[in-house]
C-alpha cells in the first residue's frame, strides 16, 4: 500500500531497561549466583542453561507448582464425566443389552473412565503447564542480545528482571557484578517493528488463497453440469478382462461364461455330497429328496403350503386376506414351528439308523459337545430349559420362542437323519453348527440325544443290574 | 573415589542383634497360638470341608506368602537396579540384598507344605489325594502329571533353588566389593542381571501358580503370577521404608539415606499400588465379562460366606485410600506420613494373600481368624529374625560401591 505513510524517523529514544543478564562458563558459578540472588530477596528471576541443571529450582528459590493439584482435579473430571456419560448412555438414554450385562455403572466402564482420566491429565499437564509459564511467547527481550545466542550452546545466564519488588537497577548491577559472572549486560526493550513484514503478509495471504482452491473446484463440480464422460482414474480397475457369472461369452459356443462340471469329475468339496453320513438322508432316493427340498423353498418363500400350486399363481390365502402386513408374512416361516407343528417338515429320505456301529465313547463325545454347545439353550436334559432359554424369556418376555424340548412328541419321532440334518442345516432361531462340530460329532449329538430321549422312558430293566444301586444314592 | 564413613554407624544396632533369636522364639510362638485359635471352630455338619486342618494349613500358606513374596520383591529390585544402572538407589540397596538373602531361610519354612502332601493330606492341596477328587478338570491336571506330589516338590525346589542362587550371587558379588571396590564387580553384575530376570519372572509366576492357584486347581488365571509379584513389589517397598526409618530412628545410615530415597522409595510403593490394582482389575474384568461358570467360582467363593466383606473392603483398603494417601510428593517426603502408609500397605498386603488363600477354606469364621492373624504376626517376626541373622556383621551399605557417591548427592526435581 503506496498510501501508507513511511514510518517517522523517531527520534534517538532510549530503549528501556528490561533488566540484567550475567553469563557464566559453567553450571556450577550460576548455582552460586543464583542463591546470592535468591537470597537477595530477588523472586523475579530466571535462569538459562544449555541442558537441565539439578538444584536450579531451588537455588533461584522457585516455589512448587500447582500444576499437580491442577491435574488431579482434571483426572477426576474425566473419570466422572466418563462413569457419568457411560451410566446415562447405557443406563438412561439407550438402554440396551450387551452380552446379557445389566445396564449403567459395571465394571466395564472402568476401563473408560480410566482412559479419561489419562486423557484429561494428560492435555491439563500440557497446556496448564503451557498457560503457567506464559506459553507460547514468540519474543522475549532477552534475545537482543547476540550473547544470549549460547544459551543453547555451551553458556549459562541469569537474567533479573526489572518488574522485580525489589528492583534497583545499580544494586542489581552490583550484586550481579560480585557473583563474577563471564559478562555483565543489561537487557534492553527489543525495539524492533511490531507488525509483520509485509512479504510474510503477502505469502500467508497469497496460501490461504491457494488453499481454497480445491474446495472451489470441488464445490464448481458439485453444482455445475458436465457433458464429459465420467473421468477413470484407474480405468484397468474400473474394467477389468473378467467374467462374472450369468454373462455371457464369445469364446464357447454356447455362449455361457460359467462353465458347468466337466462330465466325469469330482470338484473338491463334493464327495461328501453323496454320503449319507454327511447329509443324515440317503441322496440315491434323489427324486423324493428334491421334492421335499422344494417344498421346503416355497414354504420358507411364503408363497403356500401347497408346494405343487407354483410359485406364479396367486394362492387362496393370499387372496382372501390381500392386506396382510409384509411382516408378518415374512417372519411366519422363519418361527420354528410349535409341537405339532404346522409348517411343513422336511421330507428327505431320512437315515432311521446311525451310519456307523455307536460306540461307549461315541456316546461320552456326544454328551460332552451337547454341554458344551446345545445345553445352554436346550438345557442339560434337553427340556428346553437352559440358561439363555431362562434368561431371554425373562428379559424379552412373548417376543422370545423358546426352544424345542427335545422330549416332545414330534422330535422323539424323528428319524436319526433328521435330527442330523438339523444341528448341520439349523431351524427356526437355532443357527446351524456345522462350522462348530464336525460330522461325527453332529452323529455323536444325535446319540446322545436319542439316549436321553430313552432316559425319559427308561425302566428299571434297562439298567444294568449292577449300577441299580447308584440310583438309590443319587435320589 | 573412597568414601570416609564411621564403621559404627553403617552396622545394625548391637540391641539389635541380640533380638534376632526372641524374635525367632516370639514368631514361632504365635504362630502355635494362632493355630490353637482356629480348634475353636464351631462344629460344621461337614466335616470334609471345614476342618481346623484345613483351616491351620491354609493359614499357614497366606501368612507364608506374605513375607516371601515381600523377600521375591527385594530380589527383583536388586536385580533391576542393575539392569537399569540405577545410582540413586546404591545406598540403600545393600538392605534390600539383605532381605533377598533371607530366601534359604524361608525355603525352610516351605518344608512343612512339602510334609503335609506326603503326610498324604489334602487339606491343602485338593489333588493331593486322588481318590477324594471330584471335579475332571482337576483329575485331567492329575493324570497330565503336573499336579502330583513328586513334580510339585521338585518344582518348589527348583524355584528356590534359582532364587537362592541368584541371590547368593549378587550379594557375594556386592560383599566383594565392600572390599575391593573393584568396578569390574557391578559390571558382572550388571552382565547377569538381564538374565537372571527372565529367570526369576518365570519361577515366581510358576510358583505363584503352584503354590496358590493350585489350591483350587479348577480355575486358572494366566496373570496371577503377575498379580502375586505386584503384591510383593508393593508390600516390599513398604518393608524397605520401615526398615530404613528404623535403623535412622537407631542413629544409623543418617546421611547415607536421605528424604530424597523415601521420596523415591514412595514412588515406588505408590506406584506398584496402582500397578496391583490395575492387575487385579484386569483380571476380574475378563471373568466378569466372560461369565463363565468354571473361570467365576474362584471369585463366587469369596463373594460369599462373608468374604464379601474382605473382597470389597480390598477395593478401598488396597487400592483407593493409599492410593490417596501416598498421591503427594509432601507426604512421601514426610517421614512419620510415609511410614504410616507403609504400615498400612503391608497389611493390605496381608489382607490380599488372606483374601487368596483363606476363602478356599470354608466361610468367615472369626475366632481362627483372629488365630490367623496372630499368625501373620508371628511369621512377619520370624522374617524380622531371618533378617537380623543376615544383618549382623555385614555393613548396611554397600560402603565402596562406584555408584554411592551418585546416591549420595541424588536429588528430586521440584515439582
Amino acid at each position: 500500500m503506496s498510501d501508507q505513510k513511511p514510518r517517522k524517523p523517531a527520534e534517538p529514544k532510549p530503549p528501556r531497561s528490561c533488566g540484567w543478564m550475567a553469563e557464566f562458563s559453567n553450571e556450577h558459578d550460576l548455582l552460586v549466583a543464583s542463591r546470592k540472588v535468591r537470597d537477595a530477596g530477588y523472586t523475579k528471576t530466571d535462569a538459562f542453561t544449555p541442558f537441565p541443571v539439578h538444584g536450579i529450582d531451588e537455588a533461584l528459590g522457585i516455589k512448587p507448582t500447582i500444576l499437580p493439584f491442577i491435574v488431579l482435579c482434571a483426572g477426576l473430571t474425566g473419570l466422572f464425566t466418563a462413569l457419568l456419560m457411560q451410566w446415562w448412555m447405557n443406563g438412561v438414554d439407550y438402554k440396551y443389552i450387551i452380552s446379557a450385562k445389566p445396564f449403567g455403572i459395571t465394571p466395564a466402564s472402568i476401563p473408560v473412565g480410566f482412559e479419561l482420566t489419562i486423557l484429561f491429565s494428560a492435555f491439563t499437564s500440557v497446556f496448564g503447564m503451557l498457560g503457567l509459564n506464559g506459553l507460547p511467547r514468540f519474543s522475549n527481550a532477552i534475545f537482543t542480545n547476540p550473547r544470549f545466542d549460547r544459551a543453547t550452546d555451551d553458556k549459562f545466564f541469569l537474567y533479573v528482571d526489572s518488574r522485580d519488588r525489589y528492583y534497583n537497577r545499580d544494586s542489581v548491577r552490583e550484586l550481579l557484578g560480585s557473583t563474577q559472572p563471564e559478562s555483565l549486560d543489561e537487557v534492553l526493550e527489543d525495539a524492533s517493528p511490531t507488525t509483520l513484514p509485509r512479504p510474510i503478509w503477502l505469502a500467508s495471504l497469497l496460501l490461504v488463497l491457494a488453499g481454497l482452491i480445491p474446495a472451489a473446484i470441488v464445490l464448481n463440480m458439485r453444482a455445475g453440469f458436465s457433458d464429459l464422460p465420467r473421468w477413470h482414474v484407474f480405468f484397468d480397475m474400473d474394467f477389468q478382462p473378467k467374467k462374472k457369472p450369468q454373462q455371457t461369452t464369445t469364446i464357447f459356443a454356447d455362449g455361457r461364461s460359467m462353465r458347468p462340471q466337466v462330465e466325469g469329475t469330482v470338484a473338491r468339496g463334493q464327495l461328501t455330497e453323496q454320503d449319507p453320513f454327511y447329509l443324515g438322508w440317503d441322496p440315491d432316493k434323489k427324486v423324493s429328496a428334491i421334492e421335499g427340498e422344494t417344498k421346503r423353498f416355497v414354504s420358507v418363500q411364503g408363497v403356500g403350503q401347497d408346494a405343487t400350486a407354483g410359485a406364479a399363481s396367486p394362492t387362496p390365502q393370499d387372496s382372501a386376506t390381500p392386506a396382510q402386513p409384509p411382516a408378518d408374512g415374512g417372519a411366519t416361516p422363519m418361527q420354528p414351528p410349535a409341537d405339532g407343528g404346522a409348517a411343513p417338515a422336511l421330507d428327505l429320505p431320512w437315515l432311521e439308523r446311525f451310519p456307523f456301529e455307536p460306540s461307549d465313547a461315541d456316546l461320552k463325545l456326544g454328551k460332552t459337545k451337547f454341554e458344551i454347545y446345545c445345553s445352554a439353550c436346550h438345557g442339560y436334559s434337553g427340556y428346553g430349559d437352559g440358561l439363555v432359554s431362562k434368561r431371554a424369556a425373562s428379559l424379552l418376555q412373548d417376543t422370545w420362542t423358546p426352544p424345542t424340548s427335545l422330549h416332545a412328541d414330534r422330535v422323539q419321532k424323528q428319524p436319526v437323519g433328521q435330527i442330523f440334518h438339523t444341528i448341520s442345516k439349523g431351524q427356526g432361531k437355532m443357527a446351524s453348527y456345522a462350522s462348530s462340530l464336525t460330522p461325527k460329532e453332529r452323529w455323536a449329538i444325535v446319540l446322545y440325544v436319542k439316549a436321553l430321549q430313552r432316559s425319559r422312558n427308561a425302566k428299571i430293566d434297562d439298567i444294568p443290574v449292577e449300577q441299580r444301586s447308584n440310583l438309590t444314592e443319587t435320589k | 573415589m573412597s568414601l570416609h564413613y564411621d564403621q559404627e554407624t553403617i552396622e545394625l544396632p548391637r540391641s539389635w542383634k541380640s533380638k534376632a533369636s526372641v524374635l525367632f522364639a516370639a514368631g514361632l510362638a504365635l504362630l502355635v497360638i494362632g493355630a490353637v485359635f482356629s480348634l475353636f471352630m464351631p462344629p460344621s455338619g461337614k466335616a470334609d470341608e471345614q476342618s481346623a486342618l484345613r483351616f491351620v494349613t491354609h493359614s499357614y500358606l497366606a501368612n507364608y506368602m506374605f513375607v516371601v513374596t515381600i523377600a521375591l520383591g527385594a530380589l527383583f529390585f536388586v536385580l533391576v537396579q542393575h539392569v537399569a544402572r540405577a545410582g540413586w538407589s546404591s545406598s540403600i540397596r545393600r538392605i534390600a540384598e539383605l532381605l533377598m538373602s533371607t530366601l534359604p531361610f524361608l525355603a525352610v519354612l516351605f518344608v512343612p507344605i512339602v510334609v503335609l502332601l506326603y503326610a498324604n493330606s489334602n487339606a491343602l492341596y485338593e489333588w493331593n489325594v486322588r481318590d477324594k477328587v471330584h471335579s475332571s478338570v482337576i483329575l485331567s491336571k492329575i493324570d497330565a502329571g503336573y499336579l502330583t506330589r513328586n513334580y510339585f516338590t521338585l518344582r518348589a525346589l527348583v524355584y528356590f533353588s534359582v532364587w537362592v542362587f541368584m541371590g547368593a550371587v549378587f550379594f557375594n558379588l556386592s560383599r566383594q566389593q565392600d572390599s575391593s571396590g573393584d568396578v569390574e564387580l557391578t559390571q558382572k553384575r550388571q552382565k547377569w542381571s538381564g538374565p537372571f530376570i527372565m529367570v526369576f519372572a518365570l519361577s515366581a509366576s510358576f510358583a505363584a501358580f503352584d503354590w496358590v492357584m493350585s489350591i483350587d486347581a479348577d480355575w486358572f488365571s494366566t496373570i496371577f503370577g503377575v498379580y502375586i509379584f505386584a503384591a510383593g513389589m508393593m508390600a516390599f517397598f513398604a518393608t524397605m521404608i520401615l526398615i530404613c526409618l528404623s535403623l535412622q530412628q537407631a542413629g544409623k545410615l543418617q546421611k547415607l539415606v536421605t528424604v530424597e530415597h523415601y521420596h523415591d522409595m514412595g514412588k515406588f510403593m505408590f506406584g506398584f499400588i496402582m500397578f496391583w490394582s490395575y492387575i487385579a482389575f484386569s483380571q476380574l474384568l475378563l471373568y466378569w465379562y466372560a461369565n463363565v461358570p468354571e473361570e467365576t467360582n474362584w471369585f463366587r467363593e469369596r463373594l460369599i460366606d462373608g468374604w464379601q466383606y474382605l473382597a470389597y473392603g480390598l477395593i478401598p483398603l488396597h487400592f483407593a485410600i493409599p492410593f490417596l494417601g501416598t498421591i503427594s510428593r509432601h507426604v512421601r517426603r514426610h517421614r512419620a506420613g510415609l511410614a504410616f502408609w507403609a504400615v498400612w500397605v503391608l497389611f493390605a498386603h496381608w489382607l490380599d494373600m488372606t483374601f487368596l488363600v483363606i476363602p478356599n477354606a470354608g466361610p468367615v469364621q472369626m475366632i481362627p481368624l483372629v488365630g490367623h492373624f496372630l499368625g501373620g504376626l508371628g511369621m512377619l517376626a520370624i522374617f524380622i529374625a531371618f533378617f537380623l541373622v543376615r544383618a549382623s556383621n555385614v555393613p548396611l551399605v554397600a560402603v565402596r560401591d562406584p555408584r554411592l557417591p551418585e546416591a549420595l548427592t541424588y536429588s528430586n526435581p521440584i515439582l
